[in-house]
């Protein structure tokens, strides 16, 4: 990657990454604020969340591949990243679904509240 | 860089390194030092010291489980045991449980992962792979220094007001969240400390993994190929995965109740949580369960960091000693890497009686019984290995195979834990006190000692007495097995683990009877003045099996310790660098090797566990030496070619 | 010796080894971070409603702190260009240009940790929130800067087994108290004690003699036990002291080291027991919202928050606003086709409302506030951030809020909740990061001219491996920033 040419090139694609990554947040800050992405009913938003998430994952796989330069790597880091990435995964999912397993279902609070549903606030 | 150039630099070097050396100052060459032999044997007797250490407390606490209404003999006038004994010398609950956490925490952080990771893993590794030194030595010494420090703080805190941490090696919110909370200064109690030198040994683990795994993938020597190296650098491969990847989890969580306790917050405890009748002062909403979700991420993959590199030390040793190759090499090296993988997806079956329900738990019962499977397949292979060999009862060998029944006990004993039905009857019992205290006890540790014995020659360049081994071993099997086959039986019949008076308080679990007057078993206790004349065995008097055991296999300890000291003074000069006749590369260097390890640039020329190939000169064929046949008439004058050192065999 | 590929890439991994290490540290950074987000999900999923605290969820809650976290990622960005760029210098060989960027980089860090210390010191010192004991929540600021308990204290008693009486660090003013043992062990009474250090001294020197005392006992006991004694004399040390003050002193007692308290005693956790008088253990606040999401709808109009506000306007204020709401609601679903969900009625678009108890003399504005506290509600909080919208309402009224009513209390620190905590070890934890990050940066370029010199290539590979580092802190920061403060 030594010469000048090469160089050159990778600077213009370090700018425009940034530039990316400044316009992403515009648009993160504008999914979770401005009306026009509140798909829902009045309030706070579930799909604000998604699609936050989604830009954000954007913007960190821009981050990883030109700014860290994965894209340049050899598999090596790719397979350990990979693992790493799987793990990570599974300690998130599969606690959650510990959790939120039928059997506790049942003694959810929720059912013990629901009573007052029929009345108006 | 050409073979050549590679050979005068390190040759240079090494000469300019040897003058260099006799100039360093002691502490620069044996405190702070960065060669990874001198890291390796600071590790060895630290661990060492708190191996002996957490063996103490342990035959305290089974002096109160044999003897629950007996004061402690020669401590009770120890002004330090007087915050902790009760008024008639006998030991207390909460003594009980401190050094019961404390025994655990010990053993596993402080004890069997640095003698097996740190000592053998730092020592053995780089010469192994023909490597002169660790990739980060400075980072290695760091490593070394952490865990030095988080020792030191385990062990100060037990001299704190509170004592040290009490709520078992397993620090369960809210439990470990709310004792000791009472003292004015939270962060020197035993519970925030046990966390804070958790921190520190986490991340003195972590730096030993980076630099583990990163010193085998790039500093290989030449012609040393993923497929020659030797069982043990795989097994310190997967061990380092383990290590990098399982123990943030922990941090986080050592982390949140860190601020859970200092902070005040909430991430482990639940809404509402009362504590000694009063509500206990915080926000709530968090999940205790979490805890227990973010430890057992990172223990049950610990349970592997204890194992693997034991049976990689006797994947070592019955080759060397049986004179034969390892038999299924690449099937162990591919068995190891399943473990790995799926030692990540296992954890909660250390959880089947927190309410999972059971599609969850179905998978990880699926995944629990699939991880046994390339287990097996590392015990079979070593099981195997040594069929029809000649083999050498040494003792490194002898204990090496009395490793694997041990192992396999331990191992087998694990199954039914695996099933959430009869977890639910056997969880927290001593059955599991025995199940896994065989995987590391009889297990793992017999097998360091096989590791000590068999590398001390090359360390000291003296050979350990096998007299005095022969002493050590023998009685150790005996007592092991005294200690821990009762724990399956009384487990079973329902003794409670963590119980200080040793199940005394529950009658109708403890009366239950073991054996008939004047059978086999009541005969030998009988003997051994466990029960008197024609009574029968009961359940409860196993205890003292038990802790009789514990503190003979203390006593049978002393020539150990004596034979490791003397050792290096009187012991067999080695007549030569490879005194086993071994194959790998640690052998080639100079005895004991020096600042950079190797005279001459190592070259791997063949695989690991080259023993009686027929046709060959000896029955060994180390993966050092050129083959005459490949680097015919050249031989002396000129390196081999990389082609032709990788088209050896 | 030289350990191989300290500069050069190893040809069959294609890496020299420290990038090779970073990234496996890097692996287990994501392992780190991976457990704390695991650790936000599980717990922000896992709330039950209507037990255990809401989180406080969508933009409204934090609309002021939205744009630091914007700046601080827009900073953030700007930082890691600026890094990637170095390494480019570097590898031009431009020393000059090198050194530029790479203190435009630390900068960088220098601002993002000036503005976390903005918002940490906003949500530290100027939110408070109080939990009354039919769990309905006062958002507001209190304002006696002290949730503690004064007490003015003249017998103090405790053991001396136990560690120093945590009482000590609640003591006001500088002067120690001048105390005087008045029971205690023989050889203690009568002692008089001057300074804490003198304090100090004096409970270790006790405390040591207590238990060689009870050394002494235990062995007479075990002795005649031994001896077979049936029943020897029980060991019985006395190790319990009272200190007397020459005069009373000030306490400000933290409640959360205080089991329970009168008119006439402190009782501590530890077991210190403190005599004398209490002075007040009123907390004063001022409320900007009140927050019902846990108390059921029909017992609203009932909570206890309306006893302790004691303002008929405040409780009318916030219901007109929230049958407002229920409209809106109402509205849309009657679009949309269906029922009001039961979150929706349950979360804190309906139940969290904000009120104004005016100070007396200003209850002349109520008609005119009706309005305003409509327009505030319907998008922002005006307690988030400070100041927002404070000023049209005229001087409020400080409510004394009285102790047994109160269930939790505190700033909008980590103990608040779970989303505060995990807010605030995540984001601390971060911006250790950032530090640790720029030091290390600040160091390549401040003594990195020798090896520059030396070897520029070894240098430009520090850079890249320190930027690997940077990068991940950035890319931390570009999922912490939506998930804790705008979604
Ligand atoms: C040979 C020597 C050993 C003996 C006789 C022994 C004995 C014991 C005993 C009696 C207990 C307490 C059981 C209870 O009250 O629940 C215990 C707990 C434990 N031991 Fe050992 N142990 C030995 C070695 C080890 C080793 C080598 C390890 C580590 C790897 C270890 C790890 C543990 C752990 C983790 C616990 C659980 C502590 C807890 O309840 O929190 N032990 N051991
Ligand atoms: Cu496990």
């Amino acid at each position: 990657m030594a010469d000048a040419h090469e160089l050159t090139k990778t600077k213009k694609s370090f700018a425009a990454v940034g530039i990316a990554l400044l316009v992403f947040t515009v648009v993160t800050v504008t999914i979770g604020l401005a009306p026009i992405f509140d798909f829902g009913p009045p309030g706070p938003d579930g799909m604000d969340f998604v699609l936050g998430l989604a830009v954000a994952t954007v913007k960190a796989s821009l981050v990883a591949l030109i700014f860290m330069h994965l894209n340049h790597e050899k598999g090596l880091i790719y397979k350990i990243l990979l693992f790493t990435v799987l793990f990570a995964t599974g300690l998130m999912v599969l606690t959650l679904f510990a959790d939120i397993d039928p059997i506790r279902e049942q003694f959810d609070t929720l059912q013990t509240t629901r009573g007052w549903l029929t009345e108006k606030p | 860089m050409s073979a050549a150039t590679a050979h005068e630099h390190a040759e240079a070097h090494g000469g300019h390194d040897d003058h260099h050396e006799h100039h360093d100052p002691f502490w620069k060459k044996y405190i702070f030092s960065t060669d990874h032999k001198v890291i390796g044997i600071q590790y060895g007797f630290t661990s060492l010291v708190f191996l002996a250490f957490g063996f103490f407390l342990m035959m305290v606490m089974r002096w109160s489980i044999a003897y629950p209404d007996r004061a402690v003999p020669l401590l009770a006038d120890w002004p330090w045991f007087q915050a902790w004994l009760d008024d008639g010398g006998k030991v207390t609950g909460d003594l009980y449980n401190m050094f019961g956490a404390m025994h655990g925490t010990i053993m596993v952080f402080l004890g069997i992962v640095p003698l097996a990771f740190g000592a053998f893993g730092n020592y053995v590794t780089p010469l192994q792979i023909g490597a002169p030194d660790m990739a980060f030595p400075r980072l290695n010494m760091a490593s070394y220094w952490l865990y030095l420090l988080g020792g030191a703080l385990m062990f100060v805190s037990f001299f704190l007001p509170s004592g040290a941490a009490k709520a078992g090696w397993t620090n369960y919110s809210p439990l470990a969240t709310t004792t000791d909370l009472h003292y004015g200064d939270l962060f020197w109690t035993g519970q925030t400390q046990w966390l804070v030198a958790m921190a520190l040994l986490i991340s003195s683990s972590l730096l030993g993994a980076v630099n583990f795994i990163c010193t085998i993938i790039n500093l290989r020597c030449k012609g040393m190929t993923w497929m020659r190296l030797p069982f043990f650098v795989w097994a310190m491969l997967v061990t380092g995965f383990l290590l990098l990847l399982a123990f943030p989890p922990l941090e986080v969580a050592a982390i949140m109740q860190l601020m859970d306790r200092l902070a005040g917050t909430s991430f482990f405890v639940p809404s509402g949580l009362n504590v000694s009748g009063m509500a206990f002062d915080a926000a709530g909403g968090g999940s205790p369960l979490l805890y227990q979700h973010l430890f057992w991420f990172l223990a049950h993959p610990e349970v592997y960091v204890l194992i693997l590199p034991a049976i990689a030390i006797v994947a070592e040793i019955i080759p060397c000693n049986t004179r034969k190759p390892l038999w299924g090499y690449k099937t162990m090296v591919y068995a190891v890497m399943v473990l790995g993988f799926l030692a990540f997806i296992v954890w909660a079956h250390h959880m089947y009686i927190t309410g999972m329900g059971p599609a969850i738990s179905t998978f990880f019962q699926t995944t629990t019984v699939l991880i046994s499977v390339p287990s097996v397949i590392l015990i079979t292979s070593l099981l195997i290995s040594m069929w029809g060999g000649s083999i050498r009862f040494n003792t490194p060998m002898l204990f090496a195979t009395a490793f694997i029944p041990m192992f396999g006990i331990g191992g087998l004993t694990g199954l039914p834990l695996a099933f959430s039905l009869p977890d639910l009857h056997l969880h927290d019992t001593y059955y599991v006190i025995g199940h896994f205290h065989y995987v590391v006890a009889p297990g793992t540790i017999f097998a360091l000692f096989a590791g000590i014995y068999h590398w001390y020659p090359k360390i000291t360049g003296r050979m350990m007495s096998s007299k005095l081994g022969h002493l050590h071993f023998w009685p150790s099997l005996i007592f092991m097995n005294g200690i821990f086959s009762p724990m399956f039986f009384q487990g079973m019949a329902g003794f409670h683990r963590r119980a200080f008076d040793g199940g005394k308080a529950y009658e109708q679990i403890s009366q239950q009877i073991f054996a008939e007057p004047n059978t086999f078993f009541a005969n030998i206790a009988e003997m051994l003045h466990v029960i008197d004349a024609d009574a029968p065995l009961r359940m409860i008097d196993l205890n003292l099996v038990t802790s009789g055991s514990a503190w003979l296999l203390a006593v049978f300890q002393v020539p150990f310790i004596i034979n490791l000291f003397l050792s290096v003074f009187i012991g067999k000069k080695v007549s030569s660098d490879n005194p086993w006749n071994a194959t790998t590369l640690e052998w080639a260097t100079p005895t004991p090797p020096p600042h950079g390890n190797f005279a001459k640039e190592p070259v791997a020329y063949r695989g690991p566990y080259e023993y009686s190939v027929p046709g060959a000169p000896r029955d060994f064929t180390p993966q050092f030496e050129t083959d005459p046949s490949l680097t015919a008439g050249s031989e002396h004058d000129s390196e081999p070619s990389e082609e032709i050192i990788l088209s050896a065999h | 010796m030289e350990i191989p590929y300290e500069v050069t890439p190893r040809r069959d991994t294609g890496l020299y080894n420290a990038k090779l290490g970073i990234w496996l540290f890097l692996a287990s950074e994501v392992m780190l971070f991976g457990g704390l987000f695991s650790a936000y999900v599980f717990m922000r999923l896992g709330i039950q409603d209507g037990v255990d605290n809401p989180w406080p969820w969508g933009v409204s809650v934090h609309k002021n702190f939205v744009w630091l976290g914007a700046i601080n990622t827009i900073v953030l960005i700007a930082s890691s260009v600026g890094v990637v760029f170095a390494w480019v210098a570097l590898k031009e060989r431009n020393w000059r240009r090198y050194q530029i960027y790479m203190y435009f980089v630390v900068a960088c860090a220098v601002v993002f940790m000036c503005i976390k210390t903005v918002e940490y010191n906003s949500k530290l010192n100027h939110h408070h929130g109080i939990k009354l004991v039919d769990n309905s929540v006062m958002e507001g600021t209190i304002l006696n800067k002290t949730d503690r308990i004064s007490f003015k204290g003249e017998k103090l008693t405790f053991s001396l087994n136990g560690a120093l009486p945590a009482v000590l660090r609640d003591l006001e003013g500088d002067a120690f108290p001048k105390f005087k043992v008045t029971e205690g062990p023989e050889g203690t009474v009568g002692v008089e004690i001057q300074s804490l250090s003198q304090f100090k001294g004096w409970f270790a020197d006790s405390r040591r003699a207590a238990s060689e005392r009870l050394t002494e006992e235990r062995k007479r006991f075990r002795g005649e036990l031994a001896g077979g004694a049936a029943n020897p004399k029980p060991v019985s040390v006395v190790s319990s002291v009272t200190l007397t003050a020459a005069e009373p002193f000030g306490l400000s007692g933290s409640p959360r080291k205080i089991v329970a308290h009168t008119e006439t005693a402190l009782n501590y956790k530890d077991g210190v027991k403190v005599e004398g008088k209490l002075v007040n253990d009123d907390v004063l606040f001022e409320v900007h919202e009140v927050d019902l999401q846990l108390v059921l709808p029909t017992k609203q109009r009932d909570s206890v928050v309306w006893s302790v506000i004691n303002d008929e306007h405040a409780k009318q204020q916030f219901f007109t606003s929230q049958s407002k709401k229920y409209q809106e609601l109402l509205e849309y679903y009657k679009k949309h086709g269906g029922v009001i969900p039961e979150e929706q009625l349950r979360g804190r678009f309906l139940n969290v409302q904000y009120v104004h108890v005016a100070a007396e003399g200003h209850e002349g504005e109520h008609g005119k506030e009706d309005k305003h506290a409509d327009v505030h509600t319907s998008q922002s909080n005006p307690t988030a951030g400070g100041g927002e919208g404070e000023g049209k309402h005229g001087p409020s009224k400080h409510i004394a809020v009285a102790r047994d009513k109160i269930k939790f209390m505190g700033n909008h620190g980590p103990r608040y909740g779970t989303y505060y905590a995990i807010y605030f070890t995540m984001t601390a934890l971060h911006g250790l990061h950032v530090i640790g990050g720029a030091l290390v940066l600040l160091f390549f370029v401040v003594f990195g001219k020798k090896l520059y010199l030396k070897n520029p290539e070894h240098l430009a590979n520090r850079v890249e491996v320190g930027g690997l580092f940077w990068h991940f802190v950035d890319l931390v920061w570009i999922f912490l920033f939506p998930i804790m403060y705008l979604l």
